[in-house]
Order: structure tokens, then C-alpha cells, then sequence
């Protein structure tokens, strides 16, 4: 699935989980948290695409989806 | 000449009889024709909605039938009022359980239309999740290897159930569909729920 694709179908999931950032979080502590392995970040970069240029760049209160 | 006037007297009670009988054998016979008419009329749909019913107004018919093969048509015709009655009821019982049969499959077809779009994203949603820790070097913390296979057979269990669910919209049986429907459901809140997704 395209990066787009993977962008669309989490934005569009009911189910998708979502995650209200916090001060002094970044994607690869998110996903240690939610997947163990803060190497996974991508995955939740992607799913973002729609509100994410940089995946550096996070602000506290952006909601984002959890694949 | 006492003896030769009740032999006449019985002679005539026997032959009132047998008139009065012949009288009553035309009734009796139209009456059970009616009978069977109005119970072929509502037959289909009692033997598919109230069998029990059916079998008790076959028996009475069966009855009056018996009783008309054995001549005894004065218990025909008494018979035949109750019997419509059974049958009038019969149908009664039939229509109002159709009734209730078409509208719990209608509301469980709009049940389906929902549920037929909503459960394949929680699937979804859920094989992404587990696609992903699939390959995480180790698990998020509170949730263990055990924790995991449990979750990826409950998808399993999910997708399986899902296709039989719609295996049985495709044959029109919505009831069963929307059982199954909410049995997926009911699994994918435990395993989103196991995989830490609630949030």
C-alpha cells in the first residue's frame, strides 16, 4: 500500500486508534510506547502524512492516528 | 298384536333414522370439504410458521374423518363449528408469526447494511495493528508474546466468522449474518482492547 493509500485508510478507520500528543513526545517515543520498537515510527509518520511534513516536527495537542 | 305394533313402531324409529342420517351424511360431508378447503389455504404458511398448530388441526380433521367413515355424521357436524374455529386460529396464529418473522428479518437486514460496512475496518484496523508488532523487536510493555498469539488468533477467528457472516447475507439468512456479525464485533473489542488500541 502506497504511503497515500496508507495515509487514506487510517483517516477514513473508525477503529484506527488516536493519540493526543504530549510535551516532550516524539513519533519514535510514541511508537515504543504503543509498539514496542521506536524504530516503527514510519508507520505512524505515514499514517499522518496529512498533518505531518516532518516526522521531527510533532506539537503537543495534534491528534494523530495509531495504525 | 302388542307384539306385531312394536315390531312396526321399531321399524319406523329405524327407518326415521336411517332418513335422519342420510339427511345429515350430505352436511357432514360438505362440512369436512370446507374444512380441508380452508386448511389448504393457510397450510403452507402454518407448516413454516406454526407446525405445532398445524399438527393439532390436522388431528381434529383427521377425527372428522373418522367419524364420517364411520357413519357417524351427527358427530361430523358437531365436530366441524370447533374445527373451523382451530383453523380460523391456525391462520391467525400463521400471519401474526409471519408478521413478526418479516419484520425481525427486515430489521436484521438493516442491522447487516450497517455492520457489512462497519466490522471489515475494525478487521482492518486490527491486521494493521498486528502486521505491525509483528515486526517490532519486542512488545509494547503490559502485553506478552502469550497476550499477542491470543490477539492473532482472535483475528483469525474474526476473519473466519466474518466470511461465514457474509456467506449467510449472500443466502438471505440476515438473522444469522447479523449473529455472526456480532459475535466479529464482540471478538474485535477484546482483541483491540488485548493490543492496547482502546485509546
Amino acid at each position: 500500500m502506497a504511503s497515500d493509500d496508507k495515509t487514506k485508510a487510517a483517516a477514513e478507520n473508525p477503529y484506527t486508534q488516536t493519540y493526543v500528543v504530549k510535551k516532550g513526545d516524539s513519533l519514535s517515543k510514541i511508537a515504543e510506547e504503543v509498539y514496542g520498537d521506536k524504530m516503527l515510527y514510519p508507520k505512524i509518520f505515514e499514517a499522518n502524512r496529512d498533518i505531518l511534513t516532518d516526522p521531527n516536527k510533532i506539537k503537543p495537542g495534534q491528534k494523530l492516528r495509531i495504525p | 298384536m302388542f307384539k306385531k305394533q312394536s315390531v312396526f313402531v321399531a321399524a319406523i324409529a329405524t327407518a326415521a333414522l336411517m332418513v335422519a342420517c342420510a339427511g345429515q351424511k350430505a352436511p357432514a360431508d360438505a362440512a369436512i370439504k370446507a374444512a380441508e378447503t380452508a386448511l389448504a389455504a393457510v397450510r403452507d404458511d402454518a407448516a413454516k410458521y406454526v407446525p405445532a398448530e398445524l399438527q393439532g388441526v390436522e388431528t381434529s380433521l383427521t377425527a372428522l374423518k373418522d367419524n364420517f367413515a364411520k357413519g357417524d355424521f351427527k358427530a361430523v357436524l358437531a365436530g366441524s363449528g370447533p374445527l373451523t374455529a382451530q383453523i380460523g386460529s391456525l391462520k391467525d396464529a400463521a400471519m401474526a408469526k409471519k408478521a413478526e418473522m418479516e419484520a425481525g428479518m427486515a430489521k436484521a437486514s438493516g442491522d447487516w447494511t450497517a455492520m457489512a460496512a462497519d466490522l471489515p475496518k475494525m478487521v482492518e484496523a486490527i491486521q494493521s495493528r498486528v502486521d505491525i508488532l509483528g515486526k517490532a523487536k519486542k512488545l509494547p510493555k503490559g502485553m506478552d508474546a502469550a497476550a499477542f498469539d491470543g490477539a492473532k488468533s482472535g483475528l483469525d477467528m474474526m476473519k473466519s466468522t466474518w466470511t461465514e457472516a457474509t456467506a449467510a447475507a449472500a443466502s438471505g439468512n440476515f438473522m444469522d449474518a447479523v449473529a455472526k456479525a456480532q459475535m466479529v464485533k464482540d471478538k474485535g473489542t477484546e482483541v483491540m482492547t488485548a493490543l492496547g488500541m482502546g485509546g
